[in-house]
């Protein structure tokens, strides 16, 4: 009985203890924590800052390449074409690929057709294709 | 004494605790701090590049919607297309208007201090000269300097480049424009190339002066 009183009243004095501040253990990993949650959103910025760098890069490219892509349809409507000053040399290559089929119902002769193509270029992964708008000499 | 030692801090475990906040808090503040900096430039930065994106592309649709607009020059009574090409400026009428106005818009883009400007307003069937050095200019490319190639055909056939379009004179539009932008500081931007083809080169009316092109 006296032993079990002891205890109690041990028990309660640590609980009493316990409750009355925090240790130097318990702030430092309290701190731990909350370092390790403002690291891990740090780490969620700073993919997020190489996103927003690596898009700026592309919608550079992309504009650089939109030139390029509009010399090389120049330069395959029209041959001969003079390389424009302080421009890059582009690898852009323009293939003319086949018509859209003719409307079942044709009323006359035209000289303004579609026609599909392709645009290559060293190192290419995907497919590019479009279609531009051809003067004939002869209405066909 | 045990019971002492448990009731409270000790002076030297306080030091220490707050050292530690303060040292922490200190590094957190200058990781912070750097973040926000570098977001916020990250962020302006990606703005500015979108936003330019956007114009380049509203810049090239403007050219590729270039018009053979036509006017009745007062003194000597004839028509002439308007399409006044230099090497370091550029004007011309244009299907695309921007801001949804329904009719034709003429433009023009000149270099100033601060970047490349562009003055707007709607083409009626007078000459747009009057009318554009009356409007306030807009800055389009901010610390760019423009200049100009404008694509003929020569009598071989063969396709070259030259640095001004008289379009009163020749009374036809090139057959395709090159715009090129020089950055001011050539560190942070790279030059930009637009490149359109102008598909109605022709006055449907209006015959071409072809020789003093060629």
């Amino acid at each position: 009985m006296k032993t079990f009183l002891y205890n109690k009243a041990q028990h309660q004095s640590h609980s009493w203890n316990k409750q009355r501040g925090f240790t130097l253990l318990e702030v430092m990993v309290a701190l731990t924590i909350t370092s390790l949650v403002l690291g891990s959103i740090f780490t969620l910025a700073a993919g997020s800052k190489r996103l927003a760098v690596s898009t700026q890069e592309s919608v550079r490219d992309s504009a650089a390449i939109r030139a390029r892509i509009n010399l090389a349809l120049l330069d395959n409507q029209f041959r001969e074409l003079q390389f424009p000053q302080d421009m890059e040399e582009g690898d852009f290559e323009i293939q003319a690929g086949e018509r859209p089929e003719d409307p079942i119902r044709r009323t006359e002769p035209l000289r303004d057709l579609l026609e599909f193509y392709e645009i290559t270029y060293p190192g290419q992964q995907a497919p590019l294709t479009g279609t531009r708008w051809v003067r004939l000499e002869l209405p066909e | 004494m045990k019971h002492q030692q448990q009731s409270g801090f000790t002076l030297m475990e306080i030091i220490i605790a707050l050292a530690l906040t303060a040292m922490l808090l200190t590094m957190l503040t200058a990781g912070l701090y750097g973040v926000v900096r570098d977001w916020d430039d990250d962020a302006s930065a990606l703005d500015d590049s979108m936003d330019l994106a956007v114009t380049v592309l509203q810049l090239e649709r403007a050219l590729l919607g270039a018009f053979p607009h036509s006017y009745r020059d007062q003194e000597t009574l004839a028509r002439e297309v308007y399409f006044k090409g230099e090497e370091d400026s550029l004007a011309w009428v244009s299907e695309v208007s921007p801001g949804r106005q329904g009719n034709r818009t003429a433009w023009q883009l000149v270099n100033g201090s601060d970047g490349v400007m562009v003055f707007l307003t709607p083409a009626m069937s007078d000459n747009p000269d009057e009318r554009l050095a009356s409007v306030e200019p807009r800055l389009l490319f901010p610390g760019y300097e423009v200049r100009f190639e404008y694509l003929y055909e020569g009598l071989e056939f063969e396709r070259l480049w030259r640095d001004s379009w008289p379009g009163a004179e020749v009374n036809n539009l090139p057959l395709a424009v090159h715009v090129h932008l020089t950055p001011h500081d050539d560190i942070a931007n790279e030059p930009i190339d637009i490149i359109t083809a102008i598909p109605a080169n022709r006055h449907r009316a209006i015959r071409p002066n072809l020789e003093l092109i060629q």
